[in-house]
């Protein structure tokens, strides 16, 4: 206890020199944290782009569907399924906060001399927002309503088909039964993404229109969507919902459903990489700042355990064997970085507080940005997680102690009598 | 005492001119900060290392967003895009360049400022239609290009899975990414028909055997693009000399801006000359932000680096007080004493920041300059901005980097010199000289 | 045998029948030079291509998820120009297909709209069929794209035959790496045709057969496309009526007639 002590009257007897190097290691601290919590902060954006647009965190679809998105394979088979009894099913698995079902149609879009492909996506018109965003990009219009030949389009696609919200659009798809589906929508909406693939091709339409137009039955659908508020938690609620469809034959057959369960690192990998990447990155920064760090303060100690010789000197002359000496320079390191700690907490935390709340916009400095096939805007925000400042007071205290080390052992060393005799 | 008075009174510079007083001060700095060698090569060390890592950084960063932006334009349209001036929006035909448009274009892109510029042509003609086997149909981007133009330019001709690129001799040869090739079934060799609206008009297929295929990773580019030779592809669509496109391919992607205004001066109207930044907006963003947080990020470490500093020379001065009461004893005024000190300082960081920059420089380019391989932090390409980043990081070595270091290291050492210099001119001349040290 | 129903190519002239007639009496005489299997493959190329003709078809369709049957009425003019309309069942009745020239248009009844097809967005089957779009604007002569070889000759189930083997020429814009057509020598009536791809793999079978005679000719009535690796599925056209040298002018095959519904 004693030994504390001392070291922290050490520490403030030298108050400039503490305080300086403390700020260093504050610096250190601050810096670390807030690259880690703008990392974070990109790599939300970017899974909450990769999946919250459109495609949701986990998917359910019937097992031949892949990869040719066949209009047959629907969940279950040709007789369908009970929909709203699998939607509460899955509801019912915890870590899902919300999900929908959806039908996909490849076919066309005409209006006036103009004709362009399509991808058809038929959403529950209700359910839909809570799983994905894409409604919610609307640019002009509003989202079709339910039951109603409306469709929401893309503002690429409006824009090759020369057409605005309120036109009418020709719908064309080839139909379950082998007829040519067609009909006219209206366009109530269009919307913006940013995605060039989803304001370029897709067109949203209500659930049972776009399954009247394909000759679907109203229990067949092709994908189920899942939202969970936690995506990290993705491929341990995927398991969970496997496993609680395989049980207690769900199907209208009786047996258990035959689905894959998919979280998105499966179905967008791209994804997954770059956010490994984004990671490993974090480390390597914190590691070249406290690396900075460590050297900044093992300097300024070393010079300090020099000009100290004579206190040490002392010190040992006073019956402290070189382990004590060099255990106070140690404490006197651990101490200083407690110090640097509680300052550094105390700079970062508002800064970081009200970045969260009022995110950076450097819309003036850049545009949208799409990354492995998701989009980031332009506006900084950071991340509140437990372990960007858990490395950064990690490295800040071990850059602390290990600054000492040398310096104590050298105090240890130093020959009390030449030092007291000035040599 | 008269002595004295007279010294103070007069001080070391008052009746000199000025050039002979900086010159006292930078000799009285340099003894300084050699007598306290270790002190002084203590202090030093920080500034040498920061500047060092800061080059490193510089140079792989650089490197990093040049390997962007070229993946990027190798698989579109180059640094510079020349193209007629409604085909970006149309995409169509009929917004095509034909032959003698082509040959002015080549004239101006050999004129002798702009040659040392381009590292390769490229050629395209580019079809929206339906690639068919006997299996199945498949809507696809045909691109007709120039074999040997383009295997130097697009880094798809390098990522062959099976078979090969095409050959400047090839005639129905075509190039295919993999999951076309799936979806058509089609095996090297295998024939495939595409099909597309000709200039005039008509609907017409053109055979195309499978010399190659490619992986890219990009989904809608291995499932959707067909490359055949230009010269195929001209005679089939009844476009003799004709291109949709010209993509120009530059040996730094900085020259692009320039090129394309040198370009759009002296290109015929009906020519449009579109830069990468320009056609790729989101890309050049990207760039953008990484730089900026590359420039905070080493904010953050200058100013660790400049407190370490100025921790190193404050204590060299509160440790010399017994000295600099000497001193001012012989006449230095306080003001000069604080001019030493920053001057000690200010050499001290500047000859140990270019030092570390010159060793950031050189070990850099010593063991990296082949690239700094991340691969196992990614495994294979990466599609970053519709680029294909590969894992390895060339370093890019600009003067503008170098000078920025420089002036780092200065802005570090005045910046860090300055509260100890200040504390120098603080010092009680007599309480120095009452105590021993 | 690339030509289904409606595409109509360049007529041989009437008086040329007589001659290929005599060929043919010739034909059964002798083994057949590989020229004279030149005309005969041609023949039977165009032999349900008049300068015009107007059919009543019906289409059956069977695929491993529905089976359908359609009933169209065809007019054809040249190999430009193509009219197509479904006249049952009653939900599809008044859809049509018009090919004139280049262009590709659709016209839907239910909701009394017309849509221009561009052509990359022809995928695959025409109307769901097993035919291609491919079988259908294809304008170009079968003895332009392949050279033909006799396979066989003789007799198979008691019928005289001719095996011809159809091998693409070298710059021929086709997918099929072979075709094998088999030919009735009595009647230059073709029995079926095996597409197959260059591996060898036969990809598909068209049969022929109730050979009728419509007005002066005589033509396989029924045609089935049968995919090998789906033997479940086929699309059969039989021709319930075909009319050749119609008095038909381009000018019929307008926008205006596609949205006619007779």
């Amino acid at each position: 206890m004693v030994w504390w002590r001392i070291a922290w009257r050490n520490l403030w007897r030298n108050r400039r020199r503490t305080l300086i190097t403390a700020s260093a290691l504050a610096v250190g601290f601050f810096g670390a944290v807030l690259m880690v919590a703008l990392d974070d902060g990109i790599s939300a954006e970017l899974l909450d782009n990769g999946t919250g647009v459109l495609t949701g965190q986990v998917q359910l679809h019937a097992r031949g569907w892949m990869p040719e998105r066949s209009l047959y394979a629907t969940i279950d088979g040709d007789a369908g399924i009970d929909v709203g009894a699998l939607l509460a099913r899955l509801r019912a698995v915890p870590g899902v906060a919300a999900a929908a079902p959806r039908v996909w149609a490849g076919g066309l879009l005409s209006a006036g001399h103009q004709t362009e492909g399509a991808v058809l996506m038929g959403a529950d018109m209700s359910l839909e927002p809570g799983v994905s965003r894409i409604l919610g990009t609307l640019v002009a219009g509003r989202a079709p309503r339910a039951g109603a030949r409306e469709l929401a389009i893309g503002s690429e696609l409006a824009r090759k088909l020369r057409v605005a919200a309120g036109a009418e659009v020709v719908v064309v798809a080839p139909a379950a039964d082998g007829s040519t589906g067609n009909d006219v929508y209206r366009v109530s909406g269009v919307f913006r993404t940013g995605l060039d693939q989803l304001d370029g091709s897709y067109a949203v339409a209500p659930l049972g229109a776009l399954q009247s137009l394909l000759a679907l039955a109203p229990g067949r659908v092709h994908e189920v969507a899942v939202r969970l508020p936690d995506p990290w938690a993705a491929p341990a609620v995927a398991r969970a919902i496997a496993a609680a469809l395989t049980d207690a034959g769900h199907a209208a057959a009786g047996g258990p459903l035959d689905v894959t369960v998919e979280p998105w690192a499966s179905f967008n990998p791209e994804v997954a990489e770059y956010l490994q990447l984004i990671t490993a990155s974090n480390g390597l920064v914190v590691g070249i700042v406290f690396l900075f760090a460590i050297f900044g303060v093992a300097n300024t100690s070393l010079m300090g355990a020099y000009e100290r010789r004579r206190e040490f000197a002392v010190v040992r002359a006073l019956g402290v064997g070189p382990a004590g000496v060099a255990r106070t320079v140690v404490y006197e390191g651990l101490a200083l970085g407690v110090l640097a700690l509680a300052a550094g907490i105390a700079v970062t935390a508002p800064v970081l507080v009200a970045w969260h709340h009022t995110p950076l916009n450097l819309g003036w400095l850049i545009g949208n940005l799409e990354l492995a096939g998701a989009l980031v805007r332009p506006v900084l925000r950071v991340q509140y997680s437990l372990h960007g400042p858990v490395m950064g007071a990690t490295g800040l205290l071990v850059t602390a102690v290990l600054a000492a080390l040398y310096p104590a052992v050298r105090a240890a060393r130093v020959p009390p009598a030449d030092a007291l005799a000035g040599r | 005492m008269t002595g004295a008075g007279e010294a103070r009174a007069g001080g070391v510079g008052s009746r000199r001119p000025a050039g002979v007083r900086v010159g006292v001060f930078l000799g009285l700095a340099f003894r300084n900060v050699r007598r306290n060698a270790r002190r002084s090569l203590l202090t030093a060390s920080a500034m040498t290392l920061g500047l060092a890592v800061l080059m490193w950084t510089r140079a792989i960063s650089d490197g990093a967003h040049e390997a962007w932006v070229t993946g990027a334009v190798r698989i579109g349209t180059g640094h510079v895009a020349l193209e007629a001036p409604g085909f970006r929006e149309s995409g169509s035909l009929a917004d095509r360049l034909a032959a003698p448009q082509l040959d002015a274009a080549a004239a101006v892109l050999r004129s002798p400022d702009v040659a040392p510029l381009v590292r390769a042509v490229a050629p395209r003609l580019a079809v929206g239609g339906l690639a068919s086997s006997a299996a199945a149909a498949v809507p696809v981007r045909i691109e007709g290009v120039d074999p040997a133009a383009e295997a130097a330019f697009n880094t798809l001709a390098g990522h062959v899975v099976a078979g090969r690129f095409l050959a400047p001799d090839d005639r129905l040869a075509a190039y295919v990414g993999v999951d076309l090739a799936r979806r058509l079934q089609l095996r090297i060799g295998d024939r495939m028909v595409v099909t597309a609206q000709t200039a005039g008009g008509e609907i017409t297929g053109q055979l195309a055997r499978v010399v190659g295929t490619f992986k890219s990773g990009l989904p809608e580019v291995d499932q959707g693009l067909v490359y055949v030779p230009i010269a195929t592809a001209r005679n089939w669509l009844g476009v003799p000399g004709a291109a949709t496109a010209v993509a120009v391919l530059l040996y730094s992607s900085r020259d692009a801006s320039r090129v394309a205004r040198a370009l759009r001066v002296r290109l015929p109207a009906g020519i449009a000359a579109l830069s990468w930044e320009r056609a790729d907006p989101a890309l050049a963003s990207a760039v953008r932000i990484d730089d900026w947080s590359g420039y905070a990020f080493l904010l953050i470490l200058g100013i660790i680096v400049a407190l370490a500093i100025v921790n190193a020379v404050l204590m060299s001065v509160l440790t010399r007080n017994r000295e600099f009461g000497v001193l001012q004893a012989l006449g230095l005024t306080r003001r000069e004493t604080g001019t030493v000190v920053f001057t000690e300082g200010l050499m001290l960081t500047t000859a140990s920041g270019a030092l570390g920059t010159a060793i950031g420089y050189g070990v850099t380019w010593l063991l990296w300059r082949h690239g700094l391989d991340l691969s196992v932090f990614m495994k294979g390409d990466i599609s970053f901005a519709g680029a294909l980043v590969s894992p390895v990081m060339v370093p890019e070595f600009r003067a503008v980097q170098v000078l920025l270091c420089l002036a780092a290291t200065l802005v570090i050492g005045a910046a860090a010199s300055f509260y100890p210099a200040r504390q120098a001119t603080r010092i009680d001349v007599a309480e120095a000289m009452k105590f021993d040290r | 045998m690339v030509g289904p129903v409606g595409t109509a190519r360049r007529a041989r002239p009437r008086a040329a029948a007589g001659a290929v007639l005599l060929a043919a009496v010739l034909a059964a005489a002798r083994p057949a030079p590989a020229q004279t299997a030149r005309e005969i493959v041609d023949r039977v190329d165009r032999m349900l291509r008049g300068a015009s003709s107007r059919a009543d078809v019906v289409m059956e369709i069977a695929t491993e998820h529905w089976t359908r049957s359609l009933e169209m009425r065809v007019w054809s003019l040249g190999t430009a120009y193509a009219l197509i309309r479904v006249v049952a069942p009653p939900r599809e009745a008044g859809s049509a297909t018009l090919k004139a020239g280049d262009e590709v248009w659709n016209y839907l009844p239910r909701v009394d709209r017309t849509i221009k097809v561009p052509p990359s967005l022809m995928m695959g089957s025409w109307m769901g069929s097993h035919f291609t779009n491919d079988d259908l604007v294809k304008e170009s002569r079968v003895i332009d794209d392949y050279d033909i070889a006799i396979g066989f000759e003789g007799e198979r189930q008691g019928v005289a035959v001719w095996e011809f083997v159809l091998t693409p020429k070298p710059t021929a814009a086709v997918v099929w790496g072979r075709v094998v057509q088999q030919v009735r020598k009595a009647d230059l009536m073709p029995t079926w045709a095996r597409y197959y791809d260059e591996r060898g793999t036969l990809i598909r079978t068209m049969t022929f057969g109730d050979y009728r005679r419509f007005g002066s000719r005589l033509v396989p009535a029924v045609m089935t496309v049968r995919p090998e690796d789906k033997p479940d599925e086929s699309t059969t056209v039989r021709y319930r009526d075909l009319e050749f040298d119609v008095r038909l002018s381009p000018a019929f095959f307008s926008l205006r007639s596609l949205q006619e519904r007779r």
